[in-house]
């Protein structure tokens, strides 16, 4: 392991995860539906138009990537995260092409000695700041070697 | 939760058990979901030089699962759908090979208001288990349904 | 003292909080040099009677109560001192209460309810106080800082504020567990019960405040 790890000994609760700065590109969102379907028909993920005759502004992210980011906040920290749990919410859509922060903080710590448990929560904001994802995400890090 | 009362939709849906289907997970599949949704972890990149060192994304479950592979339960509301949430328990890694069995169920339907008005929402649990029956995630969906702003 | 009057737990649908863990979190903003003394779980559209914080309590140092947040015809309101007697009378799971009916009935028994987030789109009071319609002018406290708010809704509830007069209180309306505490209540007394926090509210003696005012 690298000196970059992180491990279980290092961690309060309060720690900060990240942050983590995205901006989705339209391209992105084609290349991610493509892994699904790589002929695709239009739709409010790929295609303004689309979108817009569903009543949206624009194309949006799919809420399926949106937590793949949002889990890389946690696996992201450190080598030696194994996540074991993400859990969201999508509170708003997320548009293409804006600047996005993923943040995380530590929130609980298991203090019994049984296992080396922790939790955090998972935010991805806009650039005004508003929540646009919130979640919670349980991991284990290692304990640091002797 | 909020009683259902009052919702309209197909009840005879909930709890039961549906199949989703079978996926290969294949070495590109991996490598192409982690890339495009901007993974930089080399263990799910596979940018290693031992060829055993590739571990799906713990998200990787939604290529396997969209709206058309779930029951259509006939919800009599709106006219606008959208993923609400979505919580993956991951229990064990997947790996390029494997084939995972998929099943769902409808778990629950309520209403809440909120900024754009009454929504309805349903909750499906699905499961994934791979072709040694063991289960490699659980998955908890909310889509929310609402009508469009006028 | 300092109290946050509006947190979601796992109880509520869209929560990813404990209870044990707002009192974990707690001590970790205290320990930063923060205060917050208490928090009210005001869970959407049901109320336990059942539930009992009451060891938690003496054992965290913190004061915990119950409430609830419901879904009404204009907009949500927070409800503090829930008795049987109010959820015999009002199903809390109804997510069109007659908000009228709602606030002369917290009146009547004891209770007391606060539009919550007046300035929100869809599910804030004040798109809905200038209809013409009985029952309202008991009406004297609403939520004034609401840690959720999106940029215009504390605007708009702080105009309502001004223009009608009203109290008003802080709740960090928390669904995940470091956002508790972010906006809060500080309260001239001391409260024990929920029976004290609804006297505690229409007396008055008490401002709304964010987390940052409570740093010693």
């Amino acid at each position: 392991m690298s000196s970059g790890d992180i491990y279980f000994n290092d961690v309060e609760l309060g720690d900060e995860i990240g942050p983590l700065t995205r901006t989705v590109s339209s391209d992105q969102v084609t290349g991610f539906v493509a892994v699904r379907d790589p002929d695709p028909p239009p739709s409010r993920f790929t295609s303004d138009k689309a979108a817009r005759s569903e009543g949206l502004p624009s194309a949006i992210v799919p809420g399926a990537m949106n937590i793949a980011m949002m889990s890389q906040i946690v696996t992201g920290w450190s080598p030696t995260v194994s996540i074991k749990k993400i859990d969201v919410v999508f509170r708003q859509m997320v548009p293409h092409n804006e600047p996005l922060t993923l943040s995380g903080i530590v929130t609980d710590k298991d203090e019994t000695g049984v296992s080396t448990s922790l939790e955090c929560d998972i935010v991805m904001e806009n650039r005004e700041g508003v929540k646009l994802v919130i979640g919670h995400a349980e991991f284990t890090l290692p304990s640091r070697p002797q | 939760m909020t009683s259902d009362e009052g919702i309209v939709y197909d009840r005879s849906l909930l709890g039961v058990e549906h199949p989703i289907g079978s996926f290969k997970v294949s070495r590109d599949m991996i490598t192409g979901f982690a890339r495009s949704t901007g993974e930089t972890k080399s263990i799910y990149l596979g940018d290693t030089d031992n060829l055993d060192d590739l571990v799906a994304p713990p998200t990787i479950c939604n290529i396997f699962v969209n709206g058309v592979s779930r029951p259509d339960i006939k919800l009599k509301f709106g006219d606008m759908n959208f993923f609400a949430g979505q919580s993956i328990e991951c229990k064990k890694d997947v790996r390029p090979g494997d084939t995972l069995n998929a099943s769902t169920h409808l778990d629950n339907v309520y209403a809440k208001t909120g900024r754009s008005g009454k929504m309805i929402f349903a909750v499906w649990q699905t499961t994934f288990k791979n072709q040694n029956g063991d289960t490699v995630a659980l998955v908890n969906e909310s889509f929310v349904r609402r009508n469009r702003a006028k | 003292m300092f109290l946050d009057l509006h947190t979601h737990s796992v109880a509520s649908d869209d929560s990813r909080a404990t209870v044990e863990q707002y009192i974990r979190w707690s001590s970790v903003l205290q320990n930063k040099g923060y205060r917050i003394d208490g928090f009210v779980l005001t869970e959407h559209r049901q109320f336990d009677h059942g539930l009992d914080y009451t060891d938690l309590s003496s054992e965290s140092g913190l004061l915990i109560l119950k409430g609830a947040e419901l879904d009404t015809d204009c907009g949500h309101f927070l409800v503090y001192g829930v008795t049987k007697p109010l959820t015999d009378s009002i199903d809390f799971s109804d997510v069109n209460i007659d908000a009228t009916k709602l606030v002369e009935l917290c009146d009547d028994l004891g209770a007391i309810a606060i539009p919550a987030h007046p300035g929100r789109a869809g599910i804030g009071f004040a798109e809905y106080v200038s209809t013409r319609r009985a029952g309202f002018k008991t009406i004297g406290v609403v939520e004034g800082l609401n840690g959720s708010n999106r940029p215009g809704e504390g605007e708009k509830a702080a105009l309502l504020i001004q223009q009608r007069g009203y109290l008003s209180t802080g709740g960090s309306d928390a669904h995940i567990v470091s956002a508790i505490g972010t906006c809060m209540t500080l309260f001239k007394d001391k409260i024990t019960t929920e029976a004290e926090l609804v006297l505690a509210l229409r007396a008055g003696n008490y401002n709304p405040v964010m987390l940052e005012s409570s740093k010693d």
